[in-house]
């Protein structure tokens, strides 16, 4: 299948699949908007009303946090399952399987468009200001695209070889919620060793306290760190692509049977 | 004249297997398909019958390049495109007919464009009217293999492989199903037709395989070819029959 081919069937399957999404909900497209901002309505009840925190700022910080690691868990656990969820085509044409979870992250793609629109209000409406710095969203965004990609990948084969690992991948989505500073601050541990081994062991922490970086305190993330991440991510995307390439026949031998 | 024809899918000595959960075949090991060859010449219309579950869709997906064998070797002709169309399977329910039609022509290759160019006579030769633009998983069983069949008919690829495509819809769908179908294969068009019906594949057909736990049973003339396999069926009718008094 010729590149352009490729893409263009990505675009025109994950632009079917938003209409169809929105077509299936009295709000429709609204929704875009609307579970984000009722994500932040529960952290206000929660942490604000309930916790009482003082910390200023702290559901800005709770929402960048949150909503940038939504891109990730829910692009990868839906990709995941999607050659499995798309074996009534996968059994009818010989199409490269990496098309089925590149629809998936294409259509989440946009809908996080409309978040990072949300996020970007907020930061404004709270006195924030665009700067030169917020230049570095460009490689933090690309890095982010190419770790949920690789992600989704591993995951949508593993999925093939094994049900048992939707369940699993969900857990990990949860663990990596609690492990990646969302509703704390990995700066704010009273060992700065430690700060240092979550940043550097859990890419994930790394992207979304960049993100904070950029965006609330005005500052560049480690770049060196971030092109390391995107190195890694890289290899492993190259290696899931070869792989699903030649192993495409099993792949839906896979997906069929299992 | 068929010597000078070229190969356009051989299949050489193609065993196909698969794990299953269930431990009820040889330890969880599913034998489909044992030693099969052949080949499929261009512009023939080849006739695949057997029962259910001997391994017809199977023999389909391998020509189509979708499944690997697990022994032996599929050679497809360099540059010739082969399609897999079948009823049930392949629809997304979410999305409308339109859609579904749209996106199975760009899978099979088209442009967008040229995708878009086939939607028309899609929508016509179907017969869905409006409902050509609700979502497929509010559709009939008839409505939905009416929309599987035009967009199969209408798809132009090299290798037309059918799976059970004619044997749903209701009457007046399916004579003119079966005449477009008619139509296309006279033409240049290769095909091959995979049926339990052996009326379809006797008056579809120039030739005929007659699959039977996974192995050729029989193959040659068509008529030859279903003969023997209505006889058989019959005959395993009237025994199991016999049993059961």
């Amino acid at each position: 299948m010729p590149f352009s081919q490729y893409f263009r069937l990505i675009d025109v399957m994950a632009r079917m699949a938003l209409r169809a999404d929105a077509s299936r909900f009295f709000l429709g497209y609204i929704w875009w908007v609307l579970e984000p901002l009722l994500w932040v309505a529960v952290f206000y009840v929660v942490f604000v009303v309930i916790l009482g925190s003082q910390q200023p700022d702290f559901l800005l910080f709770l929402a960048t946090g949150k909503l940038a690691f939504v891109w990730f868990s829910k692009s990868v656990t839906q990709a995941s399952n999607s050659i499995v969820a798309g074996r009534g085509l996968v059994g009818r044409v010989n199409a490269p399987k990496t098309l089925f979870p590149m629809a998936v992250i294409q259509e989440s793609m946009y809908r996080q468009i409309a978040v990072f629109a949300l996020m970007i209000t907020f930061l404004l409406s709270r006195g924030y200001e665009i700067t030169v710095t917020w230049l570095y969203l460009v490689p933090l965004l690309l890095v982010n695209y190419v770790m949920i990609v690789s992600c989704s990948f591993v995951g949508a084969c593993l999925v093939c070889l094994a049900r048992d690992f939707t369940p699993l991948i969900s857990l990990a989505m949860l663990f990596l919620m609690f492990t990646s500073g969302i509703f704390w601050d990995v700066r704010d541990l009273a060992d700065p060793y430690k700060t240092e081994l979550v940043l550097t062991v859990n890419p994930v922490a790394f992207i979304i306290d960049a993100y904070r970086q950029i965006t609330m305190h005005n500052t560049p993330p480690d770049i060196l760190h971030l092109l390391s991440i995107g190195a890694g991510f890289g290899a492993l995307l190259c290696a899931m692509v070869l792989l699903m390439r030649r192993g495409s026949q099993y792949l839906a031998l896979k997906a069929l049977t299992a | 004249m068929r010597e000078t024809r070229r190969v356009m899918i051989e299949l050489v000595n193609v065993s196909h297997s698969y794990q299953s959960k269930r431990k009820s075949f040889d330890r969880g090991t599913h034998h489909v398909l044992n030693q099969v060859s052949l080949q499929l010449l261009e512009g023939e219309t080849l006739g695949i019958i057997g029962r259910n579950g001997v391994g017809k869709t199977t023999m389909l997906q391998l020509m189509a390049g979708i499944l690997a064998p697990t022994l032996g070797e599929v050679r497809i002709h360099p540059g010739k495109s082969a399609s897999l169309l079948t009823l049930g399977l392949g629809f997304k329910p979410d999305l409308s007919g339109r859609d579904n039609a749209l996106l199975a022509a760009m899978l099979q290759g088209s442009t967008r464009k040229r995708a878009e160019s086939f939607l028309g006579d899609i929508a016509e030769f179907s017969e869905l009217g409006d409902s050509f633009y609700e979502p497929v998983k509010n559709y009939s069983s008839g409505m939905r293999s009416r929309l599987a069949f035009t967009t199969a008919l209408m798809t132009h690829v090299d290798v037309l492989l059918i799976d059970e495509i004619l044997s749903v819809g209701d009457a007046h769908f399916r004579g003119k199903a079966q005449t477009a179908m008619k139509n296309r294969i006279t033409g240049e068009q290769t095909v091959v037709f995979v049926s339990h019906m052996a009326d379809q594949v006797k008056d579809l057909c120039d030739r005929v395989i007659w699959l039977d736990q996974g192995k050729i049973a029989m193959q040659g003339d068509s008529v030859e070819v279903t003969d023997a396999y209505t006889q058989h069926i019959t005959k395993a009718r009237k025994a199991g029959r016999s049993q059961q008094a």
